[in-house]
């Protein structure tokens, strides 16, 4: 199980969660552990520069929220790692559509989720866009059923 | 004793859940995987504020982990008693980079003080879990 547990993690990735409201985070981070990712938690972008300025922790993707105490927000974090970390995808989510759309153009087509928003949908992103960057691997959900770790967590 | 030694067949896994308050974001990162590695869900605060809208939530906590100096209007002391009078029955560990007074000994299970060894705290938050789940105070 053990083995099975550290692939499915591998397969997974790393994904960095910004955001400022501790119940918030302490969801969706939780849903994304238990989906098989590894989940570094940061609360506002000057954590998440900390995390992501030490190289020898691998990211895959940062979600993010747009807005953010502190000195910089959920945009501006996103250009920084596209100008710094341009192998790390990221996702933004806001509750202001305008500001999401202007967000977008940041990143990739898609990239961005309207909050609220559910624990699932941000899982199915999430593992859309690894897919995509990932051809030649297994898809997750097909490697999580194979596992027997059941459905998403409701 | 190694971090290799796992805890899952000594705790029941819906009663290991320990709130991690430590406003620096690496050493945060370091404490809750180390202690995730051990079959323990961890929530992780950034400061009391946070720590206390975890408190005053329905999640379950069973073990409370807090520095005591901290960049926000709820330090780690004002924090724990809270939190003692909030949830009487969660252990809690303070750590600190200064000596321990009474009033910190007085109302933890355990303290560290920093640098610690991350092994000693991983050690002692199993160990106060297993007293947890069989009632001990």
């Amino acid at each position: 199980m053990a083995d099975s547990d550290a692939e499915l993690a591998e397969l997974a990735g790393t994904i960095l969660v910004v955001e400022d409201e501790v119940l918030i985070r302490l969801v969706i981070a939780q849903y994304l552990r238990e989906c098989g990712y590894r989940v570094i938690e940061a609360v506002h972008a000057d954590e998440a520069l900390l995390v992501l300025r030490k190289s020898e922790l691998e990211i895959d993707v940062v979600f993010t929220d747009v807005e953010m105490p502190g000195s910089m927000d959920g945009f501006a974090l996103s250009q920084w790692v596209r100008s710094n970390r341009p192998g790390v995808d990221v996702i933004l989510a806001g509750s202001v559509g305008r500001a999401v759309q202007a967000a977008s153009e940041l990143c990739d087509e898609g990239n961005h989720v309207p909050k609220p928003y559910d624990a699932k949908g941000v899982h199915d992103r999430i593992r859309r866009l690894l897919a995509s960057r990932r051809p030649g691997k297994r898809d997750l959900q097909s490697t999580l059923e194979s596992a027997s770790l059941g459905g998403p967590v409701q | 004793m190694s971090l290799e030694v796992a805890c899952k067949p000594e705790l029941e896994q819906d009663q290991t859940t320990v709130l991690v308050v430590e406003d620096e974001v690496l050493i945060r990162l370091m404490i809750a995987d180390a202690l995730r590695s051990q079959g323990i869900t961890v929530i992780e605060a950034s400061n009391g504020e946070e720590a206390m809208h975890v408190l005053q939530s329905a999640v379950p906590v069973q073990l409370l982990l807090t520095d005591i100096r901290m960049p926000s209007a709820v330090d780690g002391l004002a924090l724990a008693h809270a939190a003692r009078a909030a949830r009487p029955a969660l252990k809690l560990i303070v750590a600190s980079s200064h000596e321990a007074n009474d009033e910190v000994t007085n109302l933890a299970d355990a303290y560290f003080s920093k640098p610690y060894e991350l092994n000693a705290i991983v050690n002692r938050v199993k160990s106060l879990l297993k007293e947890a789940q069989h009632g001990g105070q």
